[in-house]
């Protein structure tokens, strides 16, 4: 600033030039600053394990090579607007050049070779991902109006049947999974950012995609494809467990529920048998006979199955992993893993929001289950209906999924 | 002219014995009670006309104001999630303004204000005095207007379509989308699609058999020549939707399976054939702005396009590359890794003639006298926001990043830079550089830079932030995000989604300048623009403003491109190029040789007729076939009478009996 009073017609070009270059600079170091000060649990920038890992290594030069490409623009039509602007002292009329096609083939020709460069690459990504090993665990993916269910077809429980789960899929860590991806009713995509990219689950069609977490930890993912009415909702988690920790999972899934002792659960048993059994399976469950009680939701809803609710305490999620089951103080706790292996604690229980869901589910999540409008779907629901429950009945009910860990 | 001529009985030119008289196959008579409309003047001159200028105004405010309705959806979308939880809008009402506000913009506002463009300037950029077939013109016009019409009704008949533009099966099937939204949608696109289809293939032959003298297709202004690669477009990508709606609908109607997965149909079929067209579709919306550009920039340069060969053949090159391209809309879908890489390579390679416009428009400034108006600074915005999208563009052509990127707000930030930045920006060009050609007056040029400012600044802010929320993890489509996923500090999901609201209403004041200086410069000025405010180059500016009837008195033959800036600026005894004369002594002597006999053609209600049948027939297959059996009985009526009209007016029709097509025969 001391310089002020040199002369002012000689400096006058610089600050100008030096604003025009600021645009793009600026508009980088906020790109910069916004990419690193946040911790968004969907990040897909932040990859954490070899498939998504593999994806940024690619992209990454590629959006450098972009910011060049576009920083070049932007100083040649920077430079334009100050050096050939419409100034007083040029009355003259410019050279009225047609074009110099040299020139022209050669910026033709230097995009296409730096396009083929990354088309390279491109092409030998596309294959190397594609790739699925054979000695995978494989867990099947079934998207449906609005929640994922996960089954593990080599992992049998004490029924026989697969261990089935919904909204967490849980994987030990730093082994590759292979995922056999389907729908019962619309598309929806299977997306979990820090692990890999989105595969739509198509009706009718299975699709394959590997992934690895390289850490025990929980990956945060979300229903890419428009599902309709409650699309925004359908959430999913991947939960990665140490060998240790994914053997004691694995353990505790195959058991069937046990009978509850209290009272006040036994009633929520019973309400549970009669309300909620025939769509949701509980594996343990047994009628008066002493018969298991097998759901059969295709009576009533469209994608003909509901959430297996045999272990629904060693999840933290719930109604398609969009509730957290789980008071915030439990979900923040970095022993986090416990919950999956043991079931939640008591006092963990998000009882409250549970409540609330029990009372009036099309409330607290848009789904397509009003019965004044079932036409179009023969009186099937997409969604969980408005079951009309006193409180007594949501208390013992409550009590009752207190016991399924 | 492909004009047809008015049969004049003419003693002087005996029929030759053995030849059927003229009169037998032009009929001379009108069917119908009325008699044929004829009015210079009021409602009728507008509601009845063929002329490709009024109908291109017409088919321009309607669109502009479909932009108001979309745009204002867009708000409702923006404030929905300015942050988390937002509470203005259920699921349902969001699902539904995401669907109509993309509906609207693209369908509604960008592809016929384009046409309109192309109908009010094809003609004038080419010598014509109106297009090939003018009443299928007029035609085209009320197609678009009942169909956008027929779209909005759904929004009082119970709720109207919200399964996304792309409207994937089989969450569009009855199953999953009961309510008439849906169908309505469809049938409604079918008529904007007839609207496409007739104007396409109007304009093609306008094109092909109706230049000026001399003007070789390498000597057609760029406008002109993109115009017509987005016609071919339109001929081969429209079917294609049609077929594609059409199987919806009979499932939607009649209970067909097309994309029933439960009946062993693929529902990936849909996605195939909905962007086999859609594909195409985005060039065709950003093309006419890419021929906009290139007549613009040269204006305010003072120098001829450069390169105009590559920008034309760059233009015909991504005609043919956009339609191999359309599966990159597919790469999450599950197509397999070999279709995948395919696709794949095709993308970037159509970014080679993208990338060679950006060059040579730059080039055409490099070396020019720049004249920041407010035109030449929205196509500079063009420029500079094309070359953005088109190079996020290329990140999703590297197809395992884009199975991050796809469904999230990295790709809302893509096609908003593409079709905002580039499409709409090309378009608010446009109407400020042609608007004293329109309209005889010059829009507000402070005014201007207001609009101009706030719009880039809205516009960046709007989308700019978008590409990390995507990137972050934002997916599209949600009416909802939780608190739990915008992350911690400062720049959180949310910080970046109220940037964007905060952009969307600075966008929106800024075409709320664009409506004050309309209005201010329709009402309140009474200032006439000069004939040739800019300097301008090219054919259009040859004529009055706003232009005759009947556009040029006589016809100039071209000897050059930018015919207009060689007929006023000659290199001197010394070289130098100076202005040899203006553009008035041009028009003067232009008017002085005019031709002696210009024959229009004449108005008519039959296309209206035809037209207003379609939404019927529509309506009642939602409703009731009675209603269609009235429309259906229109279309043909209309169809007979519009087959049986003479391309002339009938002299006892004109009131005073010398009507136009005389007075203009009496010209100079």
């Amino acid at each position: 600033m001391a310089r002020a009073g040199a002369d002012h017609a000689q400096h006058r070009a610089h600050p100008r030039r030096r604003r025009w270059l600021a645009v793009p600079a600026l508009a980088a170091l906020t790109v910069a600053l916004g990419g690193c000060a946040s911790d968004a649990p969907q990040d897909s920038l932040n990859p954490q394990g070899p498939q998504a890992r593999t994806i940024d290594d690619l992209i990454m030069p590629i959006f450098a090579v972009a910011g060049v490409v576009l920083l070049i623009v932007v100083v040649a039509i920077g430079y334009c607007v100050f050096r050939f602007r419409d100034r007083p002292d040029r009355d003259e009329m410019p050279e009225q050049t047609h074009g110099k096609p040299a020139l022209e083939i050669g910026l033709t020709i230097a995009p296409a070779v730096l396009l083929a460069v990354i088309g390279v690459f491109t092409v030998k990504t596309i294959f190397d991902l594609d790739e699925q090993p054979n000695d995978a665990l494989q867990i099947d993916v079934v998207g449906q109006q609005w929640w994922w269910e996960f089954t593990y077809p080599a992992l049998a429980t004490e029924t026989g049947g697969p261990i089935v789960t919904s909204g967490e899929m849980v994987i030990p860590a730093g082994e590759p999974i292979a995922l056999r991806l389907t729908s019962r009713d619309v598309i929806h995509s299977f997306w979990i950012p820090p692990l890999n990219g989105k595969r739509d689950t198509v009706p009718g069609r299975v699709h394959t995609l590997t992934m690895e977490a390289d850490e025990p930890g929980e990956y945060w993912g979300q229903c890419a494809e428009f599902c309709g009415l409650s699309h925004a909702n359908m959430r999913m988690r991947v939960v990665a467990l140490s060998a240790e920790d994914w053997d004691r999972w694995v353990a505790n899934q195959q058991r069937l529920a046990a009978e509850p002792t209290d009272e006040q659960a036994l009633a929520g048993m019973e309400q549970f048998t009669g309300l909620c059994a025939s769509c949701h399976q509980v594996n343990g469950l047994v009628d008066a006979e002493g018969e298991p009680v097998i759901a059969d939701a295709a009576t009533q809803v469209v994608a003909g199955v509901a959430p297996d609710l045999t272990h629904l305490m060693s999840r933290t999620t719930f109604a398609g992993g969009t509730f957290d089951l789980k008071v915030p103080e439990c979900t923040n706790d970095p022993e986090y893993t416990a919950e999956y292996v043991t079931g939640t604690a008591d006092n963990c229980l998000n009882e409250a929001e549970l409540e609330e869901w029990l009372r009036n589910p099309p409330a607290k999540k848009p789904m397509f289950s009003d019965p004044e409008n079932l036409e179009s779907t023969d009186g099937l629901y997409r969604g969980m209906p408005n079951l009309g429950l006193s409180e007594d009945q949501i208390d013992q009910l409550v009590a009752y999924l207190r016991t399924l860990k | 002219m492909a004009i047809v001529e008015q049969p004049t009985p003419s003693p002087s030119l005996p029929v030759p014995a053995g030849e059927a008289a003229p009169l037998a196959v032009t009929p001379t008579t009108t069917l119908g009670v009325f008699k044929r409309p004829v009015e210079a003047t009021g409602w009728r001159s507008w509601v009845f006309t063929v002329d490709h200028k009024k109908l291109g105004i017409m088919y321009s405010v309607t669109a502009f104001v479909f932009f108001l309705v979309g745009g204002i959806e867009a708000l409702f979308i923006r404030l929905q999630l300015a942050q988390p939880d937002g509470t203005l809008l259920s699921a349902d009402m969001y699902n539904q303004l995401f669907t109509m506000h993309a509906t609207t913009m693209i369908f509604l506002f960008v592809m016929p204000i384009t046409t309109g463009l192309a109908n009010y300037f094809v003609p004038l950029q080419i010598g014509a005095r109106d297009v090939a077939f003018p009443r299928l013109n007029a035609f085209g016009y009320w197609c678009f207007l009942a169909g956008g019409l027929f779209l909005y009704i759904s929004a009082f008949t119970g709720g109207m379509a919200d399964g996304g533009w792309f409207m994937y099966s089989p969450n569009s099937g009855p199953m999953f989308s009961p309510g008439h939204g849906v169908d309505f949608w469809v049938l409604a696109l079918q008529m904007t699609g007839i609207a496409s289809l007739t104007s396409s293939i109007n304009l093609i032959v306008t094109v092909l058999n109706m230049r000026a003298p001399g003007m070789s297709l390498m000597k057609m202004p760029v406008f002109t020549w993109m115009s017509l690669v987005t016609q071919f477009l339109l001929v081969f990508a429209i079917p294609v939707i049609t077929v594609a709606l059409f199987l919806l609908s009979f499932q939607r109607l009649f209970g067909a399976t097309f994309f029933d997965p439960n009946f062993g149909a693929d529902p990936l079929l849909w996605q195939h054939l909905f962007w086999i067209f859609g594909h195409p579709e985005v060039y065709i919306l950003i093309l006419p702005s890419f021929g906009l550009v290139s007549e613009i920039l040269p204006v305010f340069s003072r120098k001829p396009l450069f390169g105009y060969p590559f920008v034309v053949f760059s233009g015909a090159a991504i005609g043919f590359v956009g339609w191999g391209v359309w599966a990159h809309h597919m790469f999450a879908s599950g197509l397999g890794p070999a279709s995948v890489a395919a696709f794949s390579l095709t993308t970037m390679f159509i970014a080679v003639p993208t990338g060679v416009k950006i060059v040579n428009w730059i080039m055409t400034m490099w070396g020019g006298k720049l004249w920041f108006t407010t035109a030449m600074l929205f196509a500079m915005g063009l420029v500079v926001q094309f070359t953005i999208g088109g190079l996020s563009g290329v990140t999703h052509a590297v197809a395992p990043a884009d199975t991050q990127q796809t469904d999230t707000y990295y790709i809302v930030a893509h096609f908003h830079y593409v079709l905002f930045g580039g499409a709409v920006f090309g378009l608010f060009g446009a109407f400020y550089y042609w608007w004293p050609k329109v309209f005889g007056k010059q829009l507000n040029e402070p005014l201007g830079k207001w609009n101009f400012w706030l719009m880039v600044i809205g516009m960046n802010l709007t989308f700019g932030p978008m590409h990390i929320l995507g990137l972050q993890g934002q997916p599209r489509r949600m009416y909802l995000y939780d608190e739990n996923m915008v992350g911690s500090g400062f720049f959180t999901l949310s910080f970046w989604n109220f940037m964007a609201t905060l952009g969307a209403l600075i966008l929106a004041v800024g075409v709320l300048c664009f409506v004050v200086n309309v209005v201010r410069t329709s009402w309140f000025s009474k200032v006439r623009a000069p004939l040739d405010p800019w300097d301008a180059r090219s054919y259009e500016w040859m004529t009055s403003s706003p232009p005759k009837e009947h556009n040029f008195d006589s016809i100039p033959a071209v000897h050059s491109l930018d015919e207009f800036f060689h007929r006023k600026y000659q290199e001197d005894e010394h070289g130098q190029l100076t202005k040899m004369a203006t553009a008035e002594e041009i028009l003067d002597d232009l008017e002085t040789h005019a031709d002696e006999h210009i024959h229009m053609p004449d108005m008519s209600y039959w296309p209206l007729v035809v037209a207003a049948g379609l939404p019927l027939i529509a309506l009642g297959l939602i409703y009731s076939y009675v209603i269609s059996g009235v429309g259906a009985v229109l279309v043909l009526l209309g169809a007979y009478g519009w087959a049986q009209e003479p391309a002339s007016a009938d002299p006892e029709d004109l009131e005073p009996p010398s009507g136009p097509s005389q007075e203009l025969a009496t010209v100079g």
